[in-house]
């Protein structure tokens, strides 16, 4: 411009958001506008929408058994795994980089087998057994973050990869047949459901896994994430790590320590497993279509940004609570092989209906275009 | 400095690069390697049913890859190329099996249901603009629905002789060489061909490699993205027909598990990069015969069948890591 | 003398007309009433200062903009460009900077995508291929580059299939945008001899250059543009360098002068010796003392903003030390320059300085985790929001809020909130990389006003800006760099065109002498 520095006149002042609009906005449109931006709103509305839904359709008889809150709180046994898994891909997606984990399945399964060893034949301590089955799973994520962080593998490649890997030592370990020793067995009891001490007279019974295992995961994942400078250095590197690197933030650590961390989870998740089945079975976590997809896909709906950078834990939460007590609800609606075959169909439409509204939001309210 | 300019091709008379790249002929070298080592540690491996076998087995695979190697070299990628299998097997299946129909008028249905449902995939992707991944990881459950739906039951069975022709048995040779093996080979030829030689197949280079530049030279970078779903689906479509010639007479659920997994490791191996832009059919079918002489050779050697997954697994790692370092040396050159 | 437009349309039809000129943005008045005319066959370059609209001009010319006034005509007859690719089937090809090349396609390829020469639906290779020989030709290429991958070649050679690319379309006009700024002085010789042969065929050639020089080189007329306006297009043989500069500056202002006088300058913070970092500058001489404002300047390409970045350990220091009060250091990341006491304010603040979605307490505190959390661990969120709002209000950061997300912010204000990262704790010394750049006006005083202030309390400042006016507004010393190395050095006070010259033009012997006795160091 020109050499004059005095300013003549102040500038316009710049307007915020591209096409959000201002303050001349409808209620109406103002609340589509939170609605679609705010994650944890929209999935509040959709919980409540489908629990009424199924609880009507309950009262009109079209149901096989009750929607009950007994019922639904048994269906719970079902968030324990699924919400940690979920978290676990949340914090992987977030650090960016086309993050995602397609091996938390076979980690579920290897892990799982080691647990059975070290518990069910070898006899070591609980306690102990399950610590260690963390770190494997830690163990077995760094190789992931390794892969993906020092060596710039493309992470769908490298957890493609450790998926292979991981599976087949899984069903090599034991000869494909599962451990169902005594003490094992008796693990079951980790995942009975109880009634809640105090004030529990009242209310449906709980699995014990969702405080024993579940709570801590989310408690951890929330302060990590909310709390702690490392969540802000994986928000950031999620966003943008060149931008990252000149901040002075050492993204080859930050984003491999996501590896660890889900991988630590997937290890966690492999004892619930164990104790939910009363065996560890090798192909755990990679029967059927595997834990990973519905993780990833819960993940999506929860509001994790697929590109990186953004993701809470409440959305995920709520996400795998809404498609928990929805896939419940599924069950009762349609009989025998039905029920299993419309969640498929459900959870394919929501990653869909989801991915597509991730995208639309993101274009048209965060004025980053 | 130049010479006379107009007609003076240069002189070796090549007028493109050569149409094997390095990556393959490493393939090619390391394939051979492992015939050579398992025909030394299990003679059987060499024998003609064994070999034909694995022909057979690879022609699946490798039809699907060729439609994969398109959409992984326009940067996408597709993950419901197996529950496309599972639907297309299944309405061939029963089409065949409950509907009295001939086998070879099945053929087209199950590859225009293929196209359809490659089509929902390409609209979704192209036109919607979301990641492929996760789109794909969608469809791929409404697909798996879909196929379950039709199956009505646990299992389609009484699938009749009519299917040998495409089949690993003898009703499915001529000349010893298998006829699904042939129509891959075939496929392969003709993609081949198209991707090198024909301005729509080079377009998919381009938009791997810069789809901004692509778009700004003219390029319909969403229709052209749009067709390598179709055309995969298509393919699928076809290598269904191969997979439910195969086995017993009974076609049950598991019919393409883990089958995106396995082709989308074909490609990667065969040296096409998930960034996009780079890549070949022919090293898509040599991975996909890498990944089958392993399984085969583990069976052979008598080993748990399970740790050929570990070896596709490291596989994968040498590959893509040997294209690492490859685009980490070009970097620092120019 | 400058010629008058119509004067020149009198000598024959103008290959390009443009008349009365003028587009806004926003609030900004890019070009007003500018006026343009290129002969056939001429090489007629362009000079301006930064935003003095010689980018928008061409960018209505090629069609990627559209004007809100004015009229252009084409070969005598009038034209509405109403896309790139509109422009290009009238015979309007751009080289920008920013190529827009496939690597791992071949250079035939590159040139023909889209427009392939086929043999019924196949690709005629050989066809195709003879006609690339001739294009390669044309450029001063080798014809056996036809089948090589253009990531095989070099920068300059990447840029050459770029023009042959811009050729292939049968071109009248060619618009280079700053095409030496990446050559060598011999691929430069390359360059203008294929200019020169284009030429000779009949082709107009708008050459976009910051260096001075080179309109004595291959220009055969100049358009000098000044705030959005066309002064006049004169004929190189009357001129020289220093004459330009001073059309491109306005002569010599008096610039609003910044209030500092000779202060106390403390020790030397930053010692440069032989500095060089393979591929972008060598053999750079530098210090900076303790409350001293230094500018490094020096046109776009010229290695200034490397230089910054591999003083902050962003780019690879090969040759020469680098001594930070008093030790020796070699910082090999970001981490361990702020470790050593260095801040920075990056080059580009959309890829290397902001998170765009994430809001300003975001971004200024990711920058000092450990300072804003207990333990470096856990985040403290009331010193946290204590300490955005603080800079906030000290930087005059226009915005509602601390949690406002970046991305709604103006440039000037985004830019603030990524120097306030920087100034968290008052750093011992402070590399700022263009500083202004894409800011408005008030912003840019308010900036300016910072850094000044930051020296006063005994900050060292590093500027490395291929702003003219900011660097002689805020330099107390002006380090020129040219060709990637240190060229001399310009006390404040010193005359605008004179460094404006000395970065971009070769001076003759005794203007250079003179300059070096004149200038104190």
């Amino acid at each position: 411009m020109s050499a004059r520095i005095a300013p003549t006149t102040k500038p316009p002042t710049p307007s915020t958001s591209a096409e959000a609009g201002d303050g001349q906005q409808g209620f109406g449109s103002r609340l589509v506008q939170t609605l679609l931006t705010n994650r944890v709103a929209l999935l509040v509305i959709l919980l409540v929408v489908v629990v009424a839904l199924l609880m009507g359709l309950d009262q009109a008889g079209y149901l096989s058994a009750a929607y009950s809150p007994d019922y639904m709180s048994a269906a719970l046994i079902n968030l324990v795994p699924l919400a940690m898994l979920a978290l676990a891909e949340m914090v992987v997606i977030i650090s960016g980089g086309g993050g995602i984990d397609l091996s938390l399945g076979s980690i579920v399964s290897l892990v799982g087998m080691g647990f059975g060893f070290m518990y069910g034949i070898w006899g070591w301590p609980l306690a102990l057994s399950i610590v260690l089955a963390v770190v494997a799973g830690a163990l077995l994520g760094a190789v992931n973050g390794v892969l993906i962080a020092r060596f710039g593998f493309p992470p769908l490649i490298a957890t493609l990869a450790t998926y292979y890997g991981y599976w087949s030592l899984a069903l090599v370990s034991n000869n494909q047949k599962p451990i169902s020793s005594p003490p094992i067995q008796d693990l079951y009891g980790l995942s009975k459901a109880v009634e809640i001490p105090l004030i529990g007279q009242q209310l449906p019974l709980l699995p014990k896994g969702i405080v024993i295992f579940l709570l801590p995961t989310v408690v951890i994942v929330g302060l990590l994430l909310a709390k702690m400078t490392y969540g802000r250095r994986l928000y950031a590197i999620g966003t943008n790590d060149v931008a990252g690197a000149w901040s002075g933030v050492d993204v080859v650590r930050t984003r491999a320590m996501s590896y660890v961390i889900s991988g630590a989870i997937a290890g966690l998740v492999a004892v619930v497993n164990v104790s939910q089945f009363a065996s560890a079975r090798p192909d755990a976590g990679t029967s059927g279509n595997g834990m990973a997809l519905p993780a990833i896909t819960i993940a999506v709906l929860g509001g994790v940004a697929v590109t990186g950078g953004a993701g809470r834990t409440s959305g995920v939460v709520l996400a795998t609570l809404l498609v928990v007590w929805l896939n419940a609800g599924i069950l009762l609606a349609f009989s025998g092989n039905t029920g299993s075959q419309v969640e498929l169909l459900a959870l394919g439409l929501i990653l869909v209906g989801s991915a597509l509204l991730n995208t639309f939001t993101a274009r048209k309210y965060s004025g980053a275009r | 400095m130049s010479a006379p300019a107009t007609t003076q091709a240069p002189k070796s008379g090549r007028v493109l690069p050569p149409p094997v790249m390095g990556q393959e002929v490493v393939l090619i070298a390391v394939i051979a390697a492992l015939w050579i080592l398992l025909t030394i540690f299990t003679p059987a491996f060499l024998s003609a049913g064994s070999i034909q076998q694995l022909l057979w087995r690879l022609a699946p695979i490798g039809i699907m890859a060729v439609g994969m190697t398109m959409i992984i070299v326009t940067a996408g990628i597709d993950i419901s190329v197996a529950a496309i299998l599972m639907v297309c097997s299944v309405v061939m299946a029963k089409l065949i099996a409950e509907g009295g129909w001939g086998f070879w008028t099945a053929v087209p249905v199950a590859i225009l249901i293929g196209g359809l449902l490659g089509s929902f995939n390409g609209v979704l992707i192209a036109y919607g603009r979301v990641p492929a991944m996760i789109i794909t990881f969608g469809t791929a459950n409404i697909f798996q629905y879909i196929g379950l739906k039709v199956f009505n039951s646990q299992t389609v069975n009484g699938l009749p002789a009519s299917r040998d022709v495409l089949g690993p048995g003898a009703g499915g040779r001529t000349f010893g060489v298998s006829h699904a093996f042939m129509i891959m080979l075939v496929l392969v030829v003709l993609a081949g061909f198209y991707l090198r030689h024909f301005p729509g197949g080079r377009h998919f280079y381009a938009i791997g490699g810069n789809s901004g530049a692509a778009a700004l030279a003219g390029v319909n970078v969403r229709r052209r993205i749009f067709i390598t779903y179709v055309i995969t689906g298509l393919l699928v479509g076809l290598a269904a027909s191969v997979t439910i010639a195969g086995g017993t007479s009974t076609l049950d659920q598991n019919v393409g598990k883990g089958q995106e997994l396995a082709t989308i490791a074909a490609v990667v191996i065969g040296g096409t990069s998930v960034l996009g832009g780079r890549g070949s059919v022919l090293g898509a079918v040599l991975g996909a015969l890498l990944v089958q002489t392993v399984s085969t050779g583990v069976t052979q050697l008598g080993w748990p069948s399970q740790l050929s997954n570990l070896f596709v697994g490291i596989f994968i790692i040498i590959a893509v890591g040997a294209d690492l370092i490859r685009e980490h040396r070009r970097r620092s050159h120019a | 003398m400058s010629e008058a437009l119509d004067e020149r349309a009198a000598t024959g039809t103008p290959r390009l007309f443009l008349k009365d000129v003028s587009k806004r943005f926003g609030g900004v008045q890019a070009i007003r009433h500018a006026d343009f005319c290129l002969m056939p066959g001429e090489v007629h370059a362009l000079v301006g200062e930064n935003g003095a609209g010689k980018s928008t001009l061409i960018k209505i010319i090629a069609g990627a903009e559209s004007s809100d006034t004015g009229s252009m005509e084409l070969d005598g007859e009038q034209v509405t460009v109403r896309g790139a690719i509109d422009a290009i089937d009238l015979g309007i090809a751009t080289v920008y900077q920013e190529t827009q090349l496939f690597g791992q396609l071949t250079v035939a390829e590159n040139i023909f995508l889209g427009r392939e020469i086929r043999k019924g639906p196949r690709i005629d290779w050989v066809g195709q291929n003879a006609l690339v020989v001739d294009l390669l030709n044309r450029i001063g290429l080798p014809p056996e580059y036809a089948t090589r991958h253009v990531e095989d070649l070099s920068a300059a050679e990447a840029q050459q299939v770029a023009i042959a690319k811009a050729l292939a379309g049968d071109a009248k006009i060619l618009i280079l945008d700053e095409p030496s700024a990446i050559l060598t002085d011999v691929e430069i010789g390359v360059l203008y001899a294929a200019i020169r042969r284009l030429t000779k065929s009949g082709v107009s050639i708008i050459y976009i250059t910051h260096r001075l020089d080179e309109l004595f080189e291959i220009a055969d007329v100049v358009t000098v543009m000044r705030d959005g306006r066309t002064l006049g297009t004169y004929e190189i043989g009357g001129l020289d360098v220093r004459r330009v500069a001073e059309m491109m500056v306005g002569g010599e202002f008096a610039l609003a002068q910044s209030t500092r006088t000779a202060e106390s300058v403390g020790k030397p913070q930053l010692v440069l010796n032989g500095f060089g970092s393979r591929g972008a500058f060598r053999d750079v001489e530098l210090t900076v003392h303790q409350g001293e404002a230094v500018v490094l300047y020096g046109l776009v390409g010229s290695g200034v903003a490397d230089i910054a970045s591999a003083i902050y350990g962003m780019r690879p220091i090969t040759s020469g030390s680098m001594m930070l009060a008093g030790q020796e250091v070699h910082p090999r990341s970001a981490r361990q320059a702020q470790r050593l006491g260095l801040a920075m304010l990056p080059a580009n603040r959309k890829k290397e300085g902001l998170f765009s979605f994430q809001p300003i307490s975001f971004n200024i505190s990711i920058g000092h985790l450990r300072l804003l959390s207990k333990g470096g661990i856990w985040m403290n969120k009331r010193h946290e929001t204590d300490v955005s709002t603080e800079m906030i209000k000290t930087l005059s950061i226009k915005t509602p809020g601390a949690q406002v997300a970046v991305s709604n912010l103006s440039g000037g204000n985004a830019q603030k909130v990524v120097l306030a990262r920087q100034l968290v704790e008052r750093p011992a010394m402070l590399v700022l990389a263009e500083p202004t750049q894409g800011v408005d006006i008030s912003a840019k005083e308010e900036i300016h006003k910072i850094i000044e202030d930051l020296c006063e309390h005994g900050t060292a400042v590093l500027v490395a800006t291929s702003d003219l006016t900011e660097a002689m507004r805020i330099g107390d010393r002006m380090v020129v760099i040219r060709n990637g190395t240190t060229f001399t050095e310009f006390a404040r006070g010193a005359s605008q065109s004179d460094v404006l010259a000395a970065a971009s033009g070769q001076l003759s012997r005794e203007e250079e002498e003179t300059l070096a006795e004149s200038g104190p160091t």
